[in-house]
């Protein structure tokens, strides 16, 4: 027989592999089903676009040019007015509440001010609770007040345009589309869940109900044993890929700007990286229950490390070297360079280098690692 | 003995400071039947596990085929098979299934598998489950399923760990049946087992206790042996009523060595100088009147409990 010694018992193993995952309704659910309420879930929660924040009105002047004010903060967009009150009292217990993250007090001089050429002061306060509604409640409410002076400061002195015109533009997600950013690293979150605990357990539950011996004792080879109890979960993994890739096009409406074969490429080889990295752990378990532990120590980090929703570059070095670690953290980086900016192979490659050096490594050392001994 | 198929020289395996098997050796011929008896947590399981590759020796050499366990495994993977306590089955898979799988682990495909498994089935009478899952096979028929993967590829020795345990008398005469069949074709059979009368029917028997194995031989030789028959004894069969009052009775009686109740019988082991009419006296004396006497040979048990009680009593004057 001239069958490659390396894969000796491949077929033996697939043959097994592909019949008892297929009559085991119970751990495609489990592959399947939360990483699909996981992608709804993190796709539309995880947005940190803030739109129509709560505003309160405490008006003491009540003229027209008061009046337009406000209306300048609503047609940004970031405000919403839900109520007018009619004292400071009042206006502070509201907030206090929690019936709006902001308040604008006009006080009744406004107009008078604004005429007579003074500085006509308006207040706006801000719930500091929440970081991010904050954030946003200040830069807008500054923006208008700017806005509306050098308005004011050009009508008096009759210059046309700004001293300086700043044009942004914003490339690759040009509606700063929360679900752009987040989904594509959603689904690198959500694959790993899956695919690299039921490759640990399929390896473990071999060794729980005494199979492995009968295997140890024939020929198979140890890579044949890893490749035959990877393949199947591959192809799971992948049509979940397509999956999720679908719902981020379809109904989050994530455009793709790359190469599709490019993107799918890249998923095969994270996917195998996971399965390799789910296997090792399965080498290293003696039960389910530790085979599942072991696989959490992996996956939690990656989600706060691999630059899912924290921009690695801002943190300590520590973390920043602790998310290279992490074949999620190259996955999330070739997305959205190649979903987002449209990147060709020339501009991506090291993220996809590091990924199959990663999982060639992976591999070799579960196999390598798989004692053909017992005990 | 035809040639050698199985040698072993002082085959030795420490778990850290607790020695499990204690310098074993013995050798078994081509195409015979070696039955491995001794208690549980003895050592069986782990002189087969040694003998088939998955665990490394301490010390000593094992040559199956005259391939050596530990430095050419791979050939002799090729030649074994094995069969384990717990038959080891895919629950999943069914009966035509598994034993695909198992032909297939062994490199066997097209019509040559095809055959093997229809030889399979036809073998072990697997034919009305063929395909039903093996998880929700009986224990006997488990028992040949596993039987008969292990067969797949025609190894040339097959180890079976308690084959029989927990399997109802039927299957069991027609699995030792079986057993003759191969070792008739040409194949090493190496058995553990609880059971004595199994024991009986191997050609050659080894007892392993407390990690050493402290017999071994062809069953009818080990019977001749004097430890079993000292000089100036002989071995009576006493059928008669009330066995368990009769018992205390010749626990009680001088010149009776050994007494152990046999279903409704006695085995004694008795002085030369005890006549049968003075058992018959000492048996009315308790109310039970009427008992068969006849003289026996030792059988394999007696063989293994004097000599166990020996092995014992000896370890025990070593460490005193």
């Amino acid at each position: 027989m001239m069958k490659p010694k390396l894969f000796r018992g491949l077929g033996a193993i697939l043959f097994k592999e592909f019949i008892v995952v297929w009559r085991d309704p119970l751990t495609l659910f489990f592959f399947f089903f939360p990483p699909l309420i996981e992608m709804i879930a993190f796709g539309y929660a995880l947005d940190n676009d803030v739109k129509h924040m709560a505003m309160l009105i405490f008006n003491e002047d009540r003229t027209v040019q008061s009046r337009q004010l406000i209306d300048r903060f609503v047609n940004t967009e970031s405000f919403r007015v839900v109520g007018e009150v009619k004292s400071l009292e009042e206006l502070k217990s509201e907030m206090r509440k929690g019936r709006a993250y902001a308040a604008l007090m006009i006080p009744p001089t406004f107009t008078r001010d604004l005429n007579a050429g003074h500085s006509a002061q308006v207040q706006l306060l801000v719930d500091g609770s929440n970081s991010t509604t904050a954030l946003q409640a200040l830069q807008t409410g500054l923006g208008v007040a700017l806005t509306q002076s050098l308005e004011s400061l050009m009508r008096e002195t009759g210059r046309q345009g700004m001293p300086v015109d700043i044009r942004p533009q914003m490339l690759y997600n040009p509606a700063m589309r929360a679900p752009n950013f987040f989904v594509p690293g959603v689904i690198g979150v959500v694959l790993q869940i899956g695919t690299t605990v039921a490759a640990a357990m399929a390896l473990v539950r071999e060794r729980e109900r005494g199979t492995l011996e009968q295997l140890l004792v024939s020929p198979l080879s140890r890579a044949g044993l890893m490749l035959g109890k990877l393949v199947p979960y591959l192809c799971i993994g992948m049509a979940m890929a397509v999956v999720l890739f679908t719902i981020m096009r379809f109904v989050f409406f994530v455009p793709i700007a790359g190469n599709v074969v490019a993107m799918m490429f890249s998923t095969l080889v994270y996917v195998f990286a996971l399965l390799s990295l789910g296997l090792l752990v399965g080498t290293m378990a003696e039960n389910q229950m530790q085979a599942l532990q072991m696989s959490m120590v992996f996956l939690l980090p990656s989600v706060f490390f691999s630059g899912f929703i924290f921009p690695r570059e801002t943190m300590p070095w520590i973390f920043y070297a602790l998310g290279a670690l992490f074949p999620t953290t190259y996955f999330i980086a070739l997305m959205r360079a190649i979903i987002l900016r449209g990147a060709n192979l020339l501009e991506y490659w090291p993220h996809l280098g590091v990924l199959i050096l990663m999982s060639n490594l992976l591999f070799s050392v579960c196999a390598l690692r798989f004692q053909k001994r017992i005990g | 003995m035809a040639e050698a198929m199985i040698e072993v020289e002082g085959l030795t395996k420490r778990f850290g400071t607790f020695t499990a098997v204690d310098h074993v050796s013995f050798s078994v011929g081509k195409g015979s039947i070696f039955g491995f008896l001794g208690p549980n947590g003895s050592g069986k399981t782990t002189v087969i596990r040694m003998l088939c590759g998955i665990l490394e020796p301490s010390d000593g050499t094992a040559r199956i085929g005259g391939h050596d366990v530990v430095r050419e495994i791979e050939p002799i993977k090729e030649m074994i098979g094995y069969m384990s306590q717990k038959f080891s089955l895919y629950d999943e898979l069914t009966v035509n299934e598994n034993l695909i799988f198992s032909g297939k682990l062994y490199g066997l495909s097209g019509r040559e598998l095809d055959q093997r498994r229809d030889e399979m089935i036809a073998t072990t009478h697997l034919e009305p489950y063929i395909d039903r899952r093996a998880g929700q096979l009986s224990g006997g028929w488990r028992q040949r399923l596993a039987m008969a993967c292990s067969l797949m590829h025609r190894p040339t020795v097959l180890f079976l760990d308690e084959p029989t345990a927990g399997i109802d008398p039927v299957a069991r005469r027609e699995l030792w049946d079986l057993l003759f069949e191969f070792a008739g074709k040409g194949m090493t059979l190496f058995v553990t087992t609880h059971y004595m009368d199994e024991a009986e029917r191997c050609d050659h028997v080894g007892y392993i206790y407390l990690s050493k194995l402290i017999v071994c031989g062809e069953p009818d030789e080990l019977k001749k042996m004097p430890e079993v028959n000292p000089p100036g004894t002989r071995r009576l069969d006493v059928t008669c009523d009330h066995v368990t009052t009769a018992l205390q009775a010749m626990h009680q009686m001088r010149g009776v060595r050994t007494a152990t109740v046999f279903g409704q019988s006695m085995h004694l082991l008795v002085d030369d100088s005890v006549k049968r009419a003075q058992i018959d006296e000492q048996l009315r004396k308790v109310g039970v009147s009427h008992a068969e006497i006849h003289e026996m040979g030792p059988s394999l048990e007696d063989v293994f409990v004097e000599l166990s009680a020996k092995h014992a009593s000896e370890q025990q004057r070593k460490a005193a």
